[in-house]
């Protein structure tokens, strides 16, 4: 059995408006009390992947206390650990932001891993995935490097900052920028195994190529050297790169079927409790069609929606196809329709805050509409 | 807090019989309570929100799921290098035989070695199966300042519930005069909540005087407090006000669950600074379908309601079918009620399946119907 460890990387090439002016991807909210990078965390765990480095470029506080001791994700305390990989001085611009830079700082830290291999996945995408089950068949395949892709058929629509493979068979010929102009693509989820020394040597190929190479960048410069396979995955999907893909990845999980894809009972995603109390919901409420967290207090109506933990909802005040993160409160009679509200807002008496469902609102943390 | 001065014992023996099926395979304190609790997490709660480090839990009775589950010290935080929480059933010793909990007094007595490790100066003795909110630091620090040799938490009952409780009569200055067992004709309201410092020297030495006392029923109430009393040591009463329930019957099970539905009940589970643990579910949030009614439930995460859940407490994991309806109800950790049932007045212990258009319960019951298998 091939035995690796684990990386995530910190996906800071994405940005997403106004909520990641306050933490990184990987610490969104995600579905009422999950977090993004929690997703890629127990995909890891659940694969018997228990030494885990998470790499870190900005906005360190929120994704320390999501991942604390790493003992929520059932990694086992004494063989296995999660590993913080900061980078060790600021970059003088964004563009050194790349894997392969936080990489190289932290470079003592990624040869003293004792596993022959290594997984990497990003810190930005909510899918399911069996991490064992790609090792074990990367091992057999004898391929220098494997790669999952997603096929797409809004390839237009979303995956802006995303790359697509190439596909030639299940052999990898290219990894490029999406162009976005095209429906049907084949998105690269950014998730790879290797050898620890293969990804050594592209480390440092990346360095004699350019200084702003990302992983993805280095492996499309050398496709021709290396034996590249790609696997598909398959079931639910979602980047978040932008506040609109945010926003569907949430809502899409209403539906049923789309949820039994990425939530078994067989595989836990875990995530740090806060110990809140169950939601109390009151005679005159009315929800429908929705997920709410625990520790809410709820008056009003809730539709196609997601509530977070805390949050209050009162007398009359209505909540229609919106992301009401944690803590919030939204006082009598308030509208929100089409919004993500972020953490601490208050959203007082009587406000209506609406968009169109083509263009979807923000609502910055802490504020008082 | 450092051990030396306070260790707190749980009794965590009991069956709770009264609670009829839902305690044949677990004991009272491992019973769930609240949608996402056990009732044992809220003395572990409070011991560890008091600064309590170690807390021995006293098992007995169908031990294994309540010792396996109380020996996660970390799900309180009582896991820090000098704290932990220790499962301590009856035991074979060099010294003697291996003999069960013969009463309360008996199972301290039985791990005077264990308490003597740490040298406490002053003993919390608890019991696992009430559900309330308490600081035990304010206690100690009333039972230090009265210079008590036993200090007793009571609150105020009604004169017809004094009956069924240990009562304290008290004088002025809430030293204990005298204590009377479930009186016929209660000359006081003030009840005993189970909940005892003792000093820890003191206490020893009756214990030990105790153990081979043919008369003994080995017990706190029957025994302990009497010969306190007797020997003209101090005891004190720490008025309690709040919420305290000691759940004995299916009725006060649910009744005590059905409490949470008032906004402004005296536990208030959403109170940040006294948070009461828990082990926590791989869960989604509670999932409320397009065509569910929810109207007056305490939810918690895991939960599905495609259907009717009115005045009703739904725990994790519990699942309403379309078109079914639970009213006036307890729906213990992942009960199912299938499409078309409809569930009044019950309680519906852990994991039952409540059919396809199955009706159990009556919306004018006595007493509410406990459903412990599948229907």
């Amino acid at each position: 059995m091939a035995k690796a460890f684990g990386i995530i990387t910190s996906s800071a090439e994405h940005k997403v408006e106004g909520m990641q002016n306050y933490r990184s991807i990987g610490a969104f909210s995600f579905l009422g009390r999950y977090r993004i990078i929690d997703f890629p965390i127990s995909n890891m765990s659940n694969s018997n992947i228990d030494r885990i480095q998470v790499y870190i470029s900005s906005n360190p506080r929120s994704i320390v206390s999501t991942i604390g001791t790493g003992r929520h994700y059932n990694i086992n305390s004494k063989r296995g650990n999660i590993q913080l990989c900061f980078p060790n001085e600021s970059m003088v611009s964004a563009i050194y932001n790349t894997n392969i830079n936080a990489f190289i700082e932290n470079l003592d830290k990624l040869k003293e891993q004792h596993e022959e291999y290594v997984v990497i996945a990003p810190s930005c995408m909510v899918f399911k995935q069996d991490f064992d089950a790609f090792l074990q068949d990367h091992a057999k395949s004898g391929a220098d490097v494997s790669v999952l892709y997603h096929k797409v058929t809004d390839g237009k629509t979303d995956y802006n900052h995303m790359n697509v493979v190439q596909l030639d068979g299940n052999r990898v010929t290219g990894i490029t920028p999406d162009l976005c102009d095209k429906d049907e693509e084949n998105i690269c989820m950014e998730c790879y195994v290797m050898t620890k020394d293969q990804l050594l040597a592209l480390i440092e190929q990346a360095q004699a190529i350019s200084s702003i190479y990302s992983l993805a960048d280095v492996i499309n410069a050398k496709i021709g050297d290396l034996d590249v396979r790609a696997v598909e995955h398959t079931g639910f999907f979602a980047p978040i790169t932008s506040l609109k893909a945010y926003y569907r990845a949430n809502t899409a999980l209403l539906d049923s079927e789309k949820a039994d894809t990425l939530f078994d009972s067989k595989w836990p995603i875990y995530t740090r409790t806060t110990d809140s109390c169950p939601t109390q919901f009151f005679s005159g409420s009315e929800i429908k069609h929705s997920y709410i967290s625990n520790g809410c207090l709820i008056k009003g109506t809730v539709q196609d929606s997601i509530i977070g933990r805390g949050v209050t909802i009162g007398k009359g005040a209505v909540v229609k196809n919106s992301v009401i993160l944690a803590y919030t409160k939204i006082e009598d009679g308030a509208v929100i329709e089409n919004q993500v509200v972020d953490k601490h807002s208050v959203i007082t008496a009587g406000t209506k805050v609406v968009s169109d469902p083509d263009t979807i609102g923000y609502v910055r943390k802490r504020d008082i509409l | 807090m450092k051990q030396n001065e306070l260790l707190a014992m749980i009794l965590a023996g009991g069956r709770g019989s009264r609670l009829h099926d839902l305690t044949n395979k677990v004991a009272k304190p491992a019973v769930a309570y609240g949608g996402k609790y056990r009732i044992i997490d809220f003395p572990l709660s409070n011991c560890a929100n008091s600064g309590i480090d170690v807390v021995g839990v006293l098992t007995q009775y169908e031990s294994v799921l309540l010792g396996s589950y109380a020996a996660k010290g970390g799900l309180w935080g009582l896991d820090t290098k000098d704290s932990g929480v220790y499962v301590l059933p009856p035991r074979e010793k060099a010294d003697t035989g291996l003999d069960v909990y013969r009463g309360t007094a008996d199972a301290i007595t039985q791990n005077i070695d264990f308490i003597d490790n740490y040298d406490p100066e002053h003993l919390l003795v608890l019991s696992g199966d009430h559900i309330y909110k308490m600081d035990y630091d304010k206690m100690l620090e009333y039972h230090k300042e009265q210079g008590a040799t036993a200090t007793i938490a009571v609150m105020p009952v009604t004169l017809e519930e004094a009956t069924r409780f240990g009562i304290m009569i008290t004088d002025d200055e809430n030293k204990i005069i005298d204590f009377e067992e479930k009186p016929a004709h209660p000359r006081s309201t003030l009840a005993s909540m189970g909940i005892y410092i003792f000093d820890w020297k003191k206490l020893r030495a009756l214990l030990i005087k105790d153990k081979d006392d043919p008369d003994s029923d080995h017990d706190f109430g029957n025994n302990i407090i009497p010969a306190l009393l007797n020997g003209g040591e101090k005891l004190v009463a720490y008025k309690f006000e709040g919420y305290w329930k000691d759940v004995g019957t299916i009725d006060s099970l649910w009744e005590a669950n059905m409490d949470l539905l008032d906004e402004n009940n005296d536990l208030n589970l959403n109170d940040p600074k006294w948070r009461i643990y828990t082990e926590d579910a791989a869960a989604l949030p509670a999932y409320i379908g397009p065509d569910a009614t929810v109207d007056n439930a305490y939810i918690t995460q895991g939960c599905s309601v495609c259907g009717l859940a009115k005045n009703s407490v739904i725990f994790t994991g519990a699942k309403i079918g379309e078109g079914a309806k639970v009213i006036d109800s307890v729906l213990m950790p992942g009960v199912t009620v299938e499409p078309g049932a409809v569930v009044t007045r019950a309680l519906v212990a852990d994991n039952v399946t409540i059919s396809k258009d199955a009706v159990v319960g009556e919306a004018d019951s006595k007493n509410i119907l406990l459903v412990a298998q599948d229907v």
